[in-house]
């Protein structure tokens, strides 16, 4: 793990500003992203002004409800959908700008692992050809150097070589994903983006698969944004994490800070609805449930102000007229931040604290 | 317990004859639930919980070319041997279904009102008018606002979480005595699943209903069940009720299941601690405890054997070896081993 001095994601209040000049440069910096859709009831904004910033061997998770714009935000990162604004810099360079060859040839440093590990492998396509596939496409190295990193990358998910001229459908699903997640990582990235990477795997292999992520980011030192809708899998793989709401980052902090003392009203409800193997678990169902109100309201109709008013028990006027700005939690090491008027007088909610050792403190 | 089960399963054996040989897909499956009990069964993709589920109420395709034996008494009617006149009223009415995917089971041109008061016009024998208001009731039930309009839509206006309740509306159309969920909020977000884990529960104390959850997931049991069957390759292997489960869990199943994934409340500590290899694919059968070639536990016996179900603590019940000898030794019939911190 990076000992680094680890450079925050900073909320962005939603009109750019200059970077921070301190600190050591994130190998992933995003400033201000928004990414809008044109669908048959009208202009949506599926990621609306979020910035992030990712050191080398950090991992980011990034939970939200589904439709909250996760995907989308991905896709912006590997810059597969075109943005409306903000900036996208991986390793200083701003992908956005750079002409096309030179994409492509900045390609190889990010690269992406997607849930359906069946649907994104060629289906005629032999293990070994999938996972070399994009040293081929970047041009990476000679026929030897190619194979031997291919090598390379099956052993380090955990793949026998014997299936290296096996097609995708001979393999099972947690192979499937390994080679996926092979594939992803050959070219040596710098930045791997995981999409729900276990989502579709049966309990027993999404464990095989999230020591894989995990192994992989010390021996490799991968910076990671992990996109998952299982909580206690985040949690378990980041060092830091984002909530998204409606296209927004509504809290960022370390994993530790946010899941025990999560400060936003939408975050402390996400965490209250985790059912957990515990004696408690149906209380605490019915605690989440006042605190995520109703339904997820439309992007087409977003909410003025701030955009969780309509589900959060806090809400009042000030809520719908003005859109609340990012704020950082003071007595923390700085990388607490979020989006909520009231904060301060909201009580800080340990979602994840052991019932043993309570730490619970008034904000 | 004095009062009579409401469901009493035994030695149901299911076989699927497929071109690569036989599956035992559920090999020797006995239990009882009492009325209003609630009991969630949990096992790994392929351990055959959703067959046992099927079997009870007969629901297998067409083109399944399987065999079905045992008995499961409802009510004080074998369903495996009513005839199909019968089975139909059960289904659907004095047990109704949910599964994993609502748009599967929804008919996807019909609105859901209208399919909701067909049910109940089938099964309750009302009137057209009648069984249009009671669907109305049913869906502002299950949550679903403003339920006058939302009931003259189709399915596919619903997010995914509303067809769950519709699903659930439907299925309790008929105020079944026993409600088999399958899966129901494995596709949801965390926020709407919490509230289809509380809208069942809810249900099941207030119309007396037994509840079935299958699930992979403990915390769902957790919230919504107060007993629990652990299933590997068509068996039951440990059966407990949920709070004894938590800190007494016996057989090396289970405890390999509780580990595999990350619990919330730890932070990142050390790599997870998967079962290596998978459950086999031909389902039991066979003459040695199935789970032997995965358990860290097994010794010879394990091999030779299949081991019976002792009883290792009150209304607590695990088939494994370890457990078999010691309470034929007479020592505690504790735990076989101790999880590691
Ligand atoms: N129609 C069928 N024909 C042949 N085999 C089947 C059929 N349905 C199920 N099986 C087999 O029966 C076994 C148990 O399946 P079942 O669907 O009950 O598992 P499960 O525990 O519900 O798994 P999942 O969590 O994936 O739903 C599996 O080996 C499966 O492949
Ligand atoms: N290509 C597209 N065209 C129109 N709408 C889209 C497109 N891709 C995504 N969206 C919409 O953007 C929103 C965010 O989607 P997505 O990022 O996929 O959510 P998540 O991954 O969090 O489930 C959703 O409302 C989705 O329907
Ligand atoms: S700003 Fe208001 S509506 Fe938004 S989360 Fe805070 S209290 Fe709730
Ligand atoms: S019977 Fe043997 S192989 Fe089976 S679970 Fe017990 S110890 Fe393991
Ligand atoms: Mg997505
Ligand atoms: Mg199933």
């Amino acid at each position: 793990m990076s000992d680094a001095v680890v450079v925050g994601s900073t909320l962005d209040t939603g009109s750019p500003e200059p970077e921070e000049a301190a600190g050591p440069r994130g190998v992933l910096e995003v400033n201000d992203v928004m990414v809008e859709f044109d669908t048959d009831a009208g202009r949506i904004t599926a990621v609306d002004g979020v910035s992030l910033h990712l050191a080398t061997g950090e991992t980011l998770g990034l939970v939200g409800e589904s439709g909250c714009g996760k995907s989308t935000l991905a896709r912006a990162i590997m810059q597969l959908v075109p943005m409306q604004r903000g900036s996208v810099r991986l390793e200083g360079t701003d992908l956005g700008t750079l002409p096309r060859r030179e994409l492509r040839r900045m390609r190889h440093r990010i690269q992406m692992v997607f849930q359906d590990p069946r649907g994104s492998l060629d289906p005629r396509m032999s293990v070994s050809t999938i996972i070399g596939e994009p040293l081929r496409v970047h041009g990476i190295g000679d026929r030897t150097s190619r194979a031997r990193a291919v090598a390379e990358a099956m052993e380090l998910v955990g793949l026998p070589t014997a299936v290296s001229d096996r097609l995708p459908s001979e393999l099972s699903g947690g192979q499937q994903q390994r080679v996926g997640i092979a594939r992803a990582i050959v070219t040596d990235p710098a930045v791997l983006v995981c999409d729900e990477p276990v989502s579709a795997l049966d309990v027993s292999i999404q464990a095989q698969i999230i020591n894989v992520l995990d192994e992989l980011r010390d021996e490799l030192d991968l910076a990671m944004l992990f996109i998952a809708h299982d909580l206690s899998v985040v949690r378990h793989l980041s060092d830091r994490v984002a909530v998204m709401y409606l296209g927004q980052i509504v809290e960022t902090g370390t994993a530790s800070e946010v899941f025990t003392e999560p400060r936003h009203p939408y975050t402390q409800g996400l965490i209250t609805s985790v059912p957990r193997a515990d004696a408690e678990s149906a209380t605490r169902l019915q605690t989440a449930r006042r605190l995520v109100l109703g339904e997820l309201p439309s992007l087409l109709d977003p909410p003025s102000g701030c955009r969780y008013r309509t589900r959060c028990p806090y809400a009042d006027d000030e809520c719908a007229a003005t859109e609340p700005p990012p704020e950082a939690v003071d007595h923390t090491d700085g990388l607490h931040s979020l989006r909520c008027h009231h904060w301060r007088d909201i009580a800080v909610r340990s979602g994840a604290q052991p019932s043993s050792n309570s730490q619970e403190q008034a904000p | 317990m004095s009062v009579l089960p409401l469901l009493e399963v035994d030695d149901l054996h299911v076989t699927f004859n497929t071109a690569s040989g036989p599956v035992h897909a559920v090999d020797g499956v006995s239990f009882t639930m009492a009325p209003g009990a609630s009991l969630g069964v949990v096992g790994e993709s392929g351990s055959g919980k959703s067959v046992t589920a099927r079997a009870l109420l007969r629901l297998f395709a067409i083109t399944d070319d399987v065999r079905v034996s045992g008995s499961v008494h409802f009510d004080g009617a074998d369903l495996l041997r009513v005839d199909e006149r019968r089975l139909r009223h059960v289904r659907g009415g004095q047990i109704g279904m949910i599964f994993q995917d609502p748009l599967t089971s929804l008919n996807p041109l019909m609105a859901v009102g209208e399919q909701i008061a067909e049910s109940l016009r089938l099964h309750r024998g009302m009137g057209r008018a009648e069984a249009a208001s009671e669907a109305v009731e049913l869906l502002a039930r299950v949550g679903i606002a403003d339920p006058e309009k939302r009931a003259t839509e189709l399915p596919s206006s619903f997010s995914g979480g509303m067809r769950q309740r519709v699903m659930i509306s439907l299925a309790i159309a008929c105020r079944p005595r026993l409600l088999i969920a399958d899966e129901p909020t494995t596709a949801l977000d965390v926020t709407v699943q919490a509230e289809i884990l509380l809208l069942l529960d809810e249900l099941r104390r207030s119309e007396g209903m037994a509840l079935m959850l299958i699930t992979h997931d403990f915390g769902v049991v957790a919230a919504t069940c107060e007993d629990v069957q652990v299933m590997y390759a068509g068996k039951l292997v440990e059966k407990a009720s949920m709070t004894h489960l938590f800190d007494r869990a016996n057989h090396p199943y289970t405890e390999g299941l509780l580990r595999l994934v990350p619990r919330f409340e730890d932070a990142h500590t050390g790599r997870l601690h998967p079962i290596p290899g998978q459950p086999p694919i031909t389902g039991g059968g066979g003459s040695s405890c199935a789970f032997a070639p995965r358990c860290a536990h097994a010794f010879d016996r394990c091999h030779r054997e299949i081991p019976p179900e002792v009883a290792v603590g009150p209304e607590h019940l695990s088939a494994c070896w370890l457990a078999a000898d010691r309470a034929k030794e007479g020592t505690e019939a504790g735990r076989p081993w101790r999880r590691t911190p």
